[in-house]
């Protein structure tokens, strides 16, 4: 997997091979958009209400994980799927949320290519499966999961 | 209120019902997940969709924000999530979709350092025409009967 698209044209499937690793990615996050994200889609006081979460078994104002998610998928689309031939997801699996993730945050992610099968029923794409994790300006793990995607296949000159 | 001794393997819910906007899908896609099956109405009907479909990560969004307002309903006393087993992105959904969320209790468990506990839940929703657009089975975290909320962390931890 690499992120050098646009010259050599859109990341097809031939150019995925497992094992690939990289980092990608640098985003603060801020209290506004974590409050914004939660009152819209996720409003639990600790999420939403700075002194409701500093009483809560999270100290203090933490992101919804499914913001964090969203910042990831953000990240993925700037730094692969923006040159790349995708043709959507059929899911995640093992979506774990191991830390906090804090107004001020740095995110970063890392992804390791775990599977890249031609597909058998429709020979014009193929699936990857990618370890993702998110990971915070201390280098802590927050979140990891394993994300499924369709890429199209190289078409034949 | 009620904690985690109060919800049973077995307990089926329906979460209500929620149209999404054509509006909502593009301004989600342009924050998160901007590729152009979700952004761009000319380009979507070009690609394998056939039209401007909902980011994986905003159906999810929208399965959080009605089960946030039924824990409300039912007074449930909800202290986030440890992560997700599966997600499975079954059916596009597309603008005008009116999505209804049944979901199942499958397994329930105490946490064995901490005042809470836990339990398993699969989550089924539907589109309009009775089909599943999205599966995700996943764990939530309650406070327990009885005894005091689960104490504060502090940020840095």
């Amino acid at each position: 997997m690499n992120s050098s698209g646009g010259m050599s044209g859109p990341l097809y499937f031939e150019d995925v091979t497992v094992g690939d690793t990289e980092r990608f990615g640098r985003y603060e996050v801020t209290r506004e958009e974590i409050i914004e994200y939660a009152r819209q889609f996720d409003p639990q006081p600790f999420h939403t209400d700075e002194a409701a979460a500093k009483e809560s078994i999270y100290g203090g104002l933490i992101a919804s994980g499914w913001h964090s998610g969203s910042l990831l998928m953000r990240m993925f689309y700037e730094a692969v799927f923006r040159d790349a031939a995708s043709m959507g997801s059929p899911g995640i699996d093992e979506l774990r949320w191991l830390k906090p993730v804090r107004p001020g945050d740095t995110l970063s992610f890392r992804a390791t290519v775990l599977e890249a099968t031609p597909s058998r029923s429709k020979p014009d794409r193929g699936l990857i499966k990618t370890q993702c994790e998110l990971l915070n300006q201390h280098g802590e793990v927050v979140m990891s999961l394993k994300p499924i995607n369709f890429i199209r296949r190289r078409p034949a000159l | 209120m009620k904690y985690w001794e109060d919800i049973k393997v077995g307990d089926t819910g329906d979460l209500g019902s929620y149209t999404v906007t054509e509006e909502e899908i593009l301004a989600f896609a342009k924050k998160y997940d901007p590729q152009p099956f979700h952004l761009d109405r000319e380009a979507a009907k070009q690609s394998i969709f056939g039209g401007l479909i909902a980011s994986g990560w905003h159906s999810c969004a929208i399965m959080m924000r009605m089960s946030v307002e039924h824990m409300r309903r039912e007074q449930l006393a909800g202290v986030g999530s440890p992560g997700i087993d599966s997600c499975r992105w079954l059916k596009p959904v597309r603008p005008g979709d009116t999505l209804t969320v049944r979901t199942e209790i499958t397994e329930s468990w105490r946490s064995k350092s901490r005042p809470i506990g836990f339990v398993r839940r699969r989550a089924d929703m539907l589109n309009q025409h009775g089909e599943v657009v999205l599966t995700v089975v996943g764990v939530g975290m309650f406070e327990r009967k009885g005894e005091p909320p689960p104490p504060a962390r502090r940020a840095d931890q």
